[in-house]
């Protein structure tokens, strides 16, 4: 039925609310008040109970049958008779029940209703209620007659034409020229003349390079009187690393490609970078689209390689591509992020949903999928049960973070070398251990030492609390390590007990751990604390309460922070505190003095009280405290290895040597080896080397896929639901069956259907494989969307090339969008892409090769009136370039382009790379870059604008890059040997326009040089000579000839 | 120096695709070939017309006549309270502090802090011949009420300040489509060519731009010249508006004259791409003059700048905004927006924590200048061209914030206000509940809502569309009513 439905609605183009019930046909008006009032009114307050979740009493009210059919008292309505419908008498709350029981409608809906029963409570019934599942698939018409419009023609297989024979001059240079004749010669029109040398290296290198030639590489060409030396340049060209970061921005462009999530708080994608390097690397390596197009989709999936590398140590380049592939799927997690924490949790992910099919549809397939989420496509032949199939395929798969390592072998070698030098220490130590520590431990203990006295002593906590909602987790160490929540303002509350006696001073450590930001020792995300008091209480034990507080002094630590000292924690000043910034992620210290030390006979109780309230979240993450009983001044450091069980040393030496415990025993030998000299030396090796354990490479990427943690946002509730529904009208409440993973049906031509590309994951796989399935029935050329895909590349590369594509609508191949000027042409491309393993360089050099790429800008008036859009390439069409390439040619001419490539980019306007390493923050665009245009980076976009507009003359005029870049480039051409003033301005004009000027412009250019530099010199300015050439270097710079390319 | 041809009036020489056309017919024999590649479908049907996409900033007549020309748009950002400012409730005030039975706590912000309705802090009275509710935070705002026309029933599809946002501006609560300033400049252009046709102003004192930011005036799928130009808080008020220092206005007007020189000897200078970005240099020149003096607001004589509160510490900063929207719709300027407030919470009108305090303090920033303004615009004869619009991107709930004395935001109602560019003057249209909780008479949704803008400037919003990812886009989407009741 909908088959039917869609191949009527092609040929009579109707809407999405045709009817198909011919009886008791409710009136359009009908119609129109029950979907804007009506049935958003009983979705809002009925269906919660009523509807497909629940069924109160047996109840459904989101169906006409359903609504007829009642519930366990009958039928809900009486059609016609208000007062005989149960429905309305609850709705009035006039007796038991009363409906919806959380409020009574407002008597404007209560009126609303009663009216709709009266009139017939008729409910409008479309085809689409129909459940998609059962549907046949589509198939698509036979073409029209030649001559017709065909509005389909993208969803047929692509012919094989033949170039059609020509006679015109000049000569085709190869079969591109052939169709493109053949329609100018049925027309009686010539082609314009090709281009001259200089203005064809230019072009050649802004359109594969985005960058100007040089000086020398101008020549290099003019001068190559060769046959063949364009097609040699734009070989020589497409294998420049610089290619990769032109056609891959033109990629980023329909990837809707950012660094940020957009929204309220647009969130930082922190890793996006690496699809971006990915896309510029994938163009470099010439790898086939296809294997490009699947990568993106289900890379994780259709090569789900691990890091086991079966007993070698070397890395098979497979499966570093396939760990790189990966980072593709990027494609997917780069849309934009909605965080708003309250909304609903399934509308938040239909636009998730809907972004990944809108992109899929339209970067791959130049097709708007996205229209069927509410209607059956109005003009092209996708219903929305292909919407809603594709949208299922991408229902489990999440945007998640992943730590991939691409050198494997290089932390195994690493390992391993580390274990063959790691192994001697240990065993020289165990051999000490096992054969000459018993005897000294023996002739140690036969003349046994006083009991130790340390001079720190760490103490466990009786007792803990947190103000703010932290917890403390003991350590085997005697420290605690801080979790839970991190609040604004913290007071930590340490209770110690202790029957030490004559207590002078205390301290407190600060310690660093793996688990805190930064390594802490704060739980600050810079890993800093901040402590703004550290008060003692001191009770003797088993008197209520804390006591009385005691008066620290003598505040000594391992470290503060610049106007942070330690002294401020135990001063009166509430916010000055101790901090340790930026001597974070290791361990620190300080130690407090007590006035007048502690004693209590029967033992002391101490609190401590460590508040926070410096700076929000600056709370210590981990911590110990320890007693000193030495005299004053007692100092900060101490001997760690003989604080932490002094008193269990010290009960076991007290202990008669025939009575020890084992454990005693063991006490005793630990304590005794860390004081041996040789006992401590080889340890030490042993620790020493342990610190330089290899670490894997790990390299944080995001990708989509399935079974991985999400990354997080401020959303609450699951990252994704299990099922996708059909909606009516894109409504979340208005489900109408569940949809399962598919393809677009019009372009499935195999006798199998779609099982032809599905594939079953093995048990237990966390991976559906449905985005597997989907990778190859879009790239498949024999049953699949093959065809098409292979159309819509070569397209965008023919409108990068030309100025406009063969179809003019680059992400549009619907019957909404323009018909191809040169179909057959547009096939022989696509054909070629195929036939040749699916490499775009093939196709750029096919292109480029043509005469129609070589020809000139054209001056012929009648034709110029007749084809403007010049649609028939007639003629070169001037293009202006985009917003990277202009500032990249500014920075090129004045020598002032940083080319290093890769890496994460800056939102910084002065830094000089290429404008593709600018971080893309969705609601922080980089003003420069939008003045010419660039893509908002929201949605996919084909085509950019190029508008003109005063504010981009007024960066021209005033900005800094623009002064910056005509003062670097009058400084080379004035540092050129032997230079007069005309050769400065002959060299900036070849620099900046690759050609020199002639008589008049030269004659122009040195009067306004000349007058400049005399102002200057006039005003006493020391360099008039280059401030003047400057000005005439920014009037360069500013020309159309400069950003307007022949 | 003689420079004619800079000061000379921006030529309409361009030549449209249409006019190519027209000519084609006349001169060669090629006209059937424009017919036959528009018959084929070839013909880019250009979402702008040549016209267009020349000059896009052209001023364009509207469909219809229509009083309005400009608008000022004064957004209290965060959300004001309908209740406390402009729809007033005794019923709350009789149920304060009961339970608001059967409330979805999920309409608010903070689901675990739903409390029981709360009274206004503040006293109402009447004001004016038509005897409006006004709330005591408004007394200058007040004496204006007789030329207002009050849409009660406002409501939004989202809770939160992004997306509620994004509606306002946009009609769509997701990101990416293009707001009604950007709409308005591509319908109708703009008047003065020297200054940007759409400015927005957003909050000087560093309490952070409105959530989305720039996307709340951003051009979505329209062409990037209709995008708002947002004046700096910091330095130039506009991206590279001054000469670089050391530069003299004769020596630039050398380097003009010189690369309009250069231009020409490139080839086909008469192609109308080329020209217009000849002109737009010469436009970026008066540009440089225009905008400093359209924004210098010391130039306007004491009594003015004391009228709209300037040496006021506590609203001068918003003064200062306002004023200058006057100053830019007097020179022409087609639409401002102003943002009262900054990201959210006590930065904002987002008084969640105390009502009575947020609103004051905001009520205290924007009331002289509001006033003042529309008594200045009503002076000048430019109230009947100047359609001024107040709202925010929300309205606040009945119920009392647990935890304080603040209220949450409320998707279901709030209150705008028009006045002048053809309103009806004290005129009140649709109604909340009794304790202000919901929109439930005459809603005005925000498509209707930007339909009655968008009929006051004389522009049909059915009409006013743009083709892009093969379809036809409409501010309105697909819906909105004019709300004819308030059009004079």
């Amino acid at each position: 039925m909908i088959a039917r439905r869609v191949m009527s609605g092609l040929l009579l183009a109707w809407g999405p609310l045709a009817a198909i019930v011919p009886a008791s046909e409710p009136t359009p008006a009908a119609i129109e008040q029950f979907e804007k009032q009506v049935r958003p009114l009983l979705a809002a307050r009925c269906w919660k109970c009523h509807g497909d979740q629940k069924q109160q009493a047996s109840l459904r009210l989101d169906s006409a049958a359903a609504v007829a059919a009642g519930g366990d008292s009958g039928p809900a309505v009486v059609p016609g008779d208000p007062e005989h419908s149960p429905m309305i008498q609850a709705i009035r709350y006039a007796e038991d029940p009363k409906m919806p029981p959380d409020g009574k409608l407002s008597d404007g809906e209560i009126a609303l209703l009663t009216a709709w029963v009266k009139t017939g409570a008729s409910w409008p019934r479309y085809s689409d209620d129909v459940q998609p599942a059962d549907q046949v698939p589509a198939t698509l018409p036979d073409p029209p007659p030649p001559g017709e419009r065909d509005p389909l023609w993208a969803l047929r297989p692509v012919a094989d034409p033949d170039p059609p024979a020509t006679q015109t001059t000049p000569p085709p240079k190869n079969m591109i020229d052939r169709f493109v004749q053949a329609r100018l010669e049925q027309l009686g029109l010539a082609p314009a003349p090709a281009a001259d040398k200089r203005t064809l290296v230019r072009r050649a290198y802004f359109d594969l390079l985005g960058l100007p030639p040089s000086l020398d590489e101008v020549a290099q060409f003019v001068n190559d009187v060769g046959e063949d030396a364009f097609a040699r340049l734009v070989e020589k060209l497409l294998a420049s690393p610089h290619y990769g970061e032109r056609w891959g921005r033109h990629w980023l462009d329909v990837a809707r490609y950012a660094d940020s999530g957009g929204y309220e708080t647009d969130m930082y994608f922190r890793n996006a970078w690496r699809y971006r390097d990915y896309v510029v690397k994938s163009f470099n390596d010439d790898k086939p689209y296809d294997r490009f197009v699947q990568e993106q989709i289900a890379a994780d999936e259709i090569w789900p390689d691990d890091l086991s590398l079966d007993g070698t140590y070397v890395m098979p380049k497979s499966k570093i591509e396939h760990l790189e592939a990966r980072i593709g799927t990027g494609l997917y997690a780069l849309g934009t992020q909605i965080h708003e924490s309250n909304m609903d949790g399934k509308k938040l992910d239909y636009e998730r949903l809907t972004d990944w099919a809108d992109t899929t549809g339209s970067v791959f397939l130049g097709l708007t999928v996205g229209c069927a989420r509410c209607h059956d496509h109005k003009f092209d032949p996708i219903p929305q049960a292909d919407y809603y199939r594709v949208v299922s395929t991408f229902t489990t798969t999440v945007r998640s973070e992943v730590e991939l390592d691409f050198h494997p072998e290089r932390y195994r070698a690493a390992q391993a070398a580390f274990d063959r030098d790691h192994a001697p220490l240990v065993d020289a130590l165990a051999k000490f251990e096992s054969q000459e520590l018993p005897s000294r431990f023996a002739a140690f203990l036969a003349a046994p030492p006083k009991p130790m006295a340390p001079k720190w002593l760490i103490v466990d906590a009786a007792n803990t609390k947190s103000d703010g909602g932290a917890t403390f987790t003991p350590q085997s160490d005697g420290s605690y390590l801080v979790g839970g929540k991190n609040a604004t303002n913290e007071v930590y509350t340490i209770v110690v007990q202790t029957k030490r006696q004559g207590i002078t001073a205390v301290r407190l450590e600060a310690l660093a751990d793996d688990s805190l930001p930064k390594r802490g020792p704060g739980r600050a995300p810079n890993g800093n604390f901040a402590l703004s008091n550290l008060q003692l209480w001191v009770a003797a034990a088993g008197a209520q309460g804390p006591g009385a507080p005691v008066k620290l002094t003598q505040p000594l630590a391992t470290f503060s922070q610049e106007s942070l000292p330690v002294a401020s924690a135990i001063d009166d000043n509430k916010k000055s505190a101790w901090a340790v910034d930026p001597q974070v992620g290791q361990n620190q210290a300080a130690s407090f003095e007590i006035e007048t030390p502690v004693s209590n006979p029967q033992g002391t109780t101490l609190t401590f009280t460590l508040k926070f309230e410096n700076n929000a979240g600056h709370n210590l993450g981990r911590f110990r405290l320890s007693l000193s009983t030495a005299a004053k001044p007692v100092g900060l450091e101490g001997d760690e290895a003989a604080e932490r069980r002094i008193d269990e040393v010290n009960q076991a030496l007290a202990t008669p040597a025939a009575e020890r415990t084992e454990a005693q025993r063991a006490t005793l030998l630990d304590w005794y080896r860390r004081q041996d000299e040789t006992w401590q030396k080889l340890n030490g090796a042993v620790q020493e080397h342990a610190k330089q354990t290899p670490k894997p490479e790990l390299t944080k990427v995001m990708i989509a896929s399935e079974g991985l943690p999400a990354i997080r946002f401020h959303t609450q509730g699951a990252d994704f639901f299990d099922k996708t529904y059909y909606l009516r009208r894109g409504d979340l409440n208005q489900k109408v069956g569940e949809a399962s993973s598919g393809f677009l049906q019009v372009l499935v031509r195999v006798p199998d259907g779609e099982q032809h590309w599905r594939s079953t994951p093995p048990a237990g796989s966390r991976l559906s494989l449905r985005r597997t399935g989907l990778a190859h029935w879009i790239t498949d050329v024999d049953g699949g969307a093959g065809h098409l895909l292979a159309r819509v590349i070569v397209n965008r590369l023919w409108q990068h090339h030309l100025g406009r594509g063969l179809v003019a609508t680059p992400s549009d191949f619907g019957a909404s969008g323009q018909r191809p000027s040169h179909p057959e042409l547009l096939d022989y491309l696509a054909g070629q892409l195929i036939e040749g393993g699916w490499r775009l360089k093939d196709v750029h050099k096919l292109i480029m090769t043509s005469a129609v790429y070589m020809q000139s800008v054209g001056t012929d008036a009648p034709r110029a009136a007749a084809d403007p859009d010049n649609i028939l390439l007639w003629h070169r069409s001037r293009q202006r370039l985009e917003a990277e390439v202009i500032r990249d040619a500014m920075l090129a001419v004045s020598g002032q382009l940083d080319e290093r490539m890769y890496g994460p980019g800056s939102l910084d306007e002065t830094q000089r790379r290429r404008s593709i390493y600018f971080t893309v923050k969705r609601s922080q665009l980089v003003p420069s870059m939008m003045l010419f245009d660039a893509p908002d980076s929201l949605g996919g976009l084909g085509q950019r604008a190029a508008t003109i507009v005063a504010p981009q003359a007024l960066a021209m005029l005033n900005s800094a890059l623009v002064q910056s870049s005509a003062r670097a480039l009058a400084h080379a051409c004035l540092s050129a040997p032997g230079c007069t003033t005309e050769a400065a301005i002959q060299r900036a004009y070849q620099t900046g326009l690759a050609r020199t000027a002639d008589a008049e412009e030269l004659a122009d250019s040195v009067a306004f040089f000349t007058r400049a530099a005399e102002t200057y010199k006039a005003a006493g300015k020391t360099d008039a000579t280059e401030a003047a050439l400057a000005d005439f270097c920014q009037v360069l710079l500013g020309m159309n000839e400069f950003i307007y390319i022949d | 120096m003689n420079h004619p041809h800079l000061f000379a009036s921006p030529s309409s020489t361009y030549a449209s695709r249409r006019d190519f056309l027209r000519r084609a017919g006349s001169g060669c024999g090629l006209v059937a070939l424009a017919a036959m590649l528009e018959q084929q479908g070839l013909l880019e049907r250009d979402a702008l017309a040549g016209d267009v996409r020349l000059n896009p900033m052209a001023p364009r007549p509207a469909h219809f006549l229509a009083k309005a020309k400009s608008v000022i748009w004064l957004f209290m950002n965060g959300g004001p309270s309908q209740v406390d400012t402009w729809d007033y409730k005794p019923e709350l005030e009789k149920r304060d502090g009961q339970d608001l039975t059967g409330f979805d706590k999920n309409t608010g912000f903070f689901t675990e802090q739903v409390g029981p309705l709360m009274k206004s802090p503040f006293k109402f009275a009447r004001q004016g011949q038509s005897g409006a509710w006004v709330s005591e935070i408004f007394p200058k705002m007040g004496e204006h009420v007789d030329r207002m026309a009050f849409l009660h029933s406002c409501y939004t599809q989202t809770n939160n300040h992004s997306p509620a946002l994004f509606e306002i501006n946009t009609g769509m609560s997701r990101m990416g489509f293009p707001c009604m300033g950007a709409w308005v400049t591509y319908g109708l252009g703009t008047e003065n060519q020297n200054l940007p046709g759409f400015i927005t102003m957003y909050d000087t004192l560093g309490r952070g731009l409105p959530k989305g930011h720039a996307q709340n005036w951003g051009a979505g799928f329209l062409p990037g010249v209709f995008q708002g130009t947002a004046l700096n808080a910091q330095g130039a008020p506009i991206n590279n508006l001054f000469r670089r220092e050391g530069l003299s206005d004769a020596e630039q007007l050398a380097q003009l004259e010189l690369l309009r020189k250069l231009n020409k000897h490139h080839p086909e200078a008469g192609e109308a791409d080329l020209a217009a970005r000849i002109e737009s240099f010469e436009l970026a020149y008066r540009m440089q003059m225009a905008a400093p003096e359209a924004l210098d607001i010391d130039r306007e004589p004491k009594a003015i700048r004391e009228l709209y509160g300037i040496d006021n510490p506590k609203c001068a900063h918003f003064a200062k905004q306002v004023l200058t929207a006057r100053r830019l719709v007097e020179r022409g300027v087609r639409f401002v927006q102003i943002y009262s407030g900054g990201m959210e919470n006590e930065r904002s009108w987002d008084g969640h924590a105390n009502i009575e305090q947020n609103h004051r303090q905001f009520a205290g920033e924007t009331d002289i200048p509001i006033g003042a303004l529309l008594n200045d615009l009503h002076e000048r004869g430019l109230l009947e061209s100047t359609l001024v619009v107040w709202n925010g991107e929300f309205g606040r709930l009945p119920i009392v914030q647990k935890g304080g004395t603040g209220r949450d935001h409320n998707p279901h109602a709030f209150t705008t206000w028009l006045a002048g560019g053809g309103v009806k003057g004290g005129v009140h249209y649709g109604a909340t509940d009794e304790i202000g909780h919901k929109a439930v008479t005459d809603r005005v949704s925000i498509n209707d809502l930007h339909a009655t803008i968008l009929h006051l400037l004389g522009i049909d919003h059915e009409k006013l569309t743009y083709r892009s990812n093969g379809r036809n886009f409409r501010l309105t989407d697909v819906a909105g009513h004019v709300v004819k009741e308030v059009v004079a």
